[in-house]
């Protein structure tokens, strides 16, 4: 299976080949799928070296003249260049899109410098831009159709790394499910509880369908990977129903996935009872693989099921009675 | 055209800023005042290599934009009842010029940005760009970021304009934060530099229709507030705008 990012550039390379305006920029990142471009479309690559700032900049006025611009760098440098998609790109409505590779915790053992968890938070407080976080190389490649398509600023955030849970159950994204920016992964019969996430996250969301399962529970699985602007009247459908909500995510929970699920039930005037789960508001210089650091920061398969119970004991009883 | 009808046009374009920017009481005047002559150059003299209608300005230093409003109105590109309402809720012009101005490129506000936009701009090369940089906003790192990119990449329709006029907002730049030598940082870009007193327009014209096979900056040595004798070289008025009756009063007879 193809990482996010080279189902991605590769399906974007195809597009590319057909069309001169489509240019890609990286700071400094290779990729497998990178070497072909650069040998067979020279002219619609550019290396801006370890420059995010200039590269926003560069691709902001490269776009203001009708190229479909591309910006390839680590996610976590997204911060870096902030200013600079806010003013030269979303501002004068230059709508470039941004591949962030390796969000949440995908870097570790790199520490906190090199694992974005507040992205999400920062990122959709730019107006006018969308976050997309796709959590299946098919929803990655299948995202070039729709940015080459309507060039608008987009932020596309790439795991490096995803559970193979997902390769086994994820459906295939139909033109519909892509349009709305979210899917139903999985669903039982008249489901009591709703499972969001997006990314990474998706396969812990899989895994705690199937430990509420064991104990009675009937849920369902959503991925919201379009997390901005997230369609509220299509999440509102898929919530008929349900009066309970568990939000994943690989983020600190200030700002994040969570306080958008929040943002749209409030919105939607939609009476749920919502646990948010992430990582603790701390930065983790912690040693340790992916895994590991999300199971030792209260992300591990058993921390969250104990979480949710602990979560629906506090609730009415009539929510008790499996346990 | 002659250096005295250009010294008649700027001091008319100077008269116009200082005017709308005092009767609105916003805006950076003595930085505008500073890189007059510059674009007066630039869209007024006929030798020089500029041609508004296909070429483009991107002001970077955003806070000195002002100062082509009343060119543009000049050259009809712009109403010129528009110099009345800078700044009014009825009006197109703002502080920081931004593209919804005909005419105007960029948003205007944050400085070091224009460069590498520019750049993004020039890569077709199909136009000349050029930029109206601030010294002071060359302490910005992503400006350098951009001049290596630009001098990498050969984007030789670019010129750089520095309007140096010597001073940020806390005074003068070699005493609170050294930037000199400037030829030689950007000769060792890759520039072709070139330094003029951004005053004199038989320098300016030599500048400004010179061709290089590199990117080019023209260093532009200007007095901040040129025009009004009170103003010039007054770091404190860098945000201050006359707002005293006779203070008016000298500065549009000085400009007058």
């Amino acid at each position: 299976m193809k990482s996010h990012r080279d189902a991605f550039i590769s399906e974007l390379f195809n597009r590319a080949k057909q069309d001169s305006n489509i240019i890609l920029i990286s700071v400094d990142m290779g990729a497998p799928s990178l070497d072909v471009w650069r040998r067979e479309l020279p002219e619609q690559f550019f290396t801006a070296g370890i420059s995010e700032q200039h590269a926003i900049n560069f691709a902001a006025g490269l776009s203001s003249t009708g190229k479909k611009v591309y910006v390839y760098f680590m996610a976590c440098w997204t911060a870096r260049c902030l200013e600079q998609i806010r003013y030269s790109c979303a501002m004068p409505g230059n709508g470039i899109t941004i591949l962030g590779n390796s969000v949440g915790l995908g870097y570790s053992p790199a520490g906190p410098a090199h694992n974005p968890t507040e992205d999400i938070a920062y990122m959709k407080s730019i107006f006018g831009l969308e976050i997309y976080s796709p959590a299946t190389s098919q929803v990655a490649q299948a995202l070039v159709s729709l940015t080459c398509g309507s060039p608008k600023l987009r932020y596309i955030r790439f795991e490096r790394s995803y559970p193979e849970i997902l390769d086994e159950t994820y459906p295939n994204p139909n033109e519909r499910a892509l349009e709305g920016g979210i899917l139903e992964v999985k669903s039982d019969k008249n489901a009591q509880i709703g499972i969001l996430s997006s990314g990474y996250m998706l396969g812990r969301a899989l895994g705690l369908s199937q430990d509420l399962k064991e104990m009675g529970y009937s849920t369902s699985v959503v991925d919201l990977f379009r997390i901005k602007p997230i369609n509220t009247s299509l999440l509102k459908n898929l919530l008929v129903g349900i009066d309970i909500i568990v939000t994943l995510e690989e983020q600190g929970l200030c700002g994040g996935f969570g306080s958008s699920i929040c943002e749209a039930a409030t919105d939607m005037s939609m009476k749920k009872e919502i646990l948010r789960l992430g990582l603790p508001e701390k930065y983790l210089f912690d040693n340790g693989n992916r895994e590991h650091l999300l199971n030792s920061n209260g992300l591990s398969s058993r921390d969250i099921f104990l979480s949710v119970q602990k979560f629906l004991k506090s609730l009415d009883s009539n929510y008790l009675s499996n346990w | 055209m002659n250096t005295d009808q250009l010294m008649n046009i700027a001091r008319n374009i100077r008269r116009e800023i200082f005017d709308f920017t005092v009767s609105a009481q916003a805006g950076h005047l003595a930085s505008s005042l500073s890189c007059v002559d510059l674009l007066v150059s630039l869209y007024y003299d006929p030798i020089t290599l500029f041609a508004y209608q296909k070429d483009i300005v991107i002001f970077s230093k955003g806070h000195g934009s002002p100062s082509v409003y009343p060119i543009l109105a000049d050259i009809g590109i712009i109403e010129k009842s528009e110099l009345k309402k800078y700044c009014q809720p009825d009006g197109k012009l703002k502080l920081h010029a931004d593209w919804s101005i005909p005419g105007c490129y960029f948003v205007g506000g944050s400085l070091g940005n224009g460069l590498g936009y520019a750049s993004g701009i020039a890569f077709k090369k199909n136009k000349r760009v050029y930029v109206i940089l601030g010294d002071a906003e060359l302490y910005e790192g992503c400006i350098w970021e951009s001049l290596l990119f630009i001098s990498h990449h050969k984007i030789d329709n670019m010129h750089l304009l520095v309007d140096r006029n010597g001073m940020g907002i806390l005074g003068k730049t070699e005493e609170t934060l050294k930037l000199e030598p400037l030829t030689d940082k950007f000769s060792s870009f890759g520039f072709s530099v070139q330094v003029v007193d951004g005053h004199d327009y038989e320098q300016l014209r030599l500048a400004l229709s010179r061709k290089d096979e590199k990117p080019m900056v023209t260093i532009a040595n200007t007095i901040k507030g040129k025009g009004v004798s009170y103003m010039e070289d007054v770091w404190q008025y860098h945000t201050i705008i006359p707002k005293d009756k006779k203070l008016i009063e000298v500065g549009m007879e000085e400009l007058s």
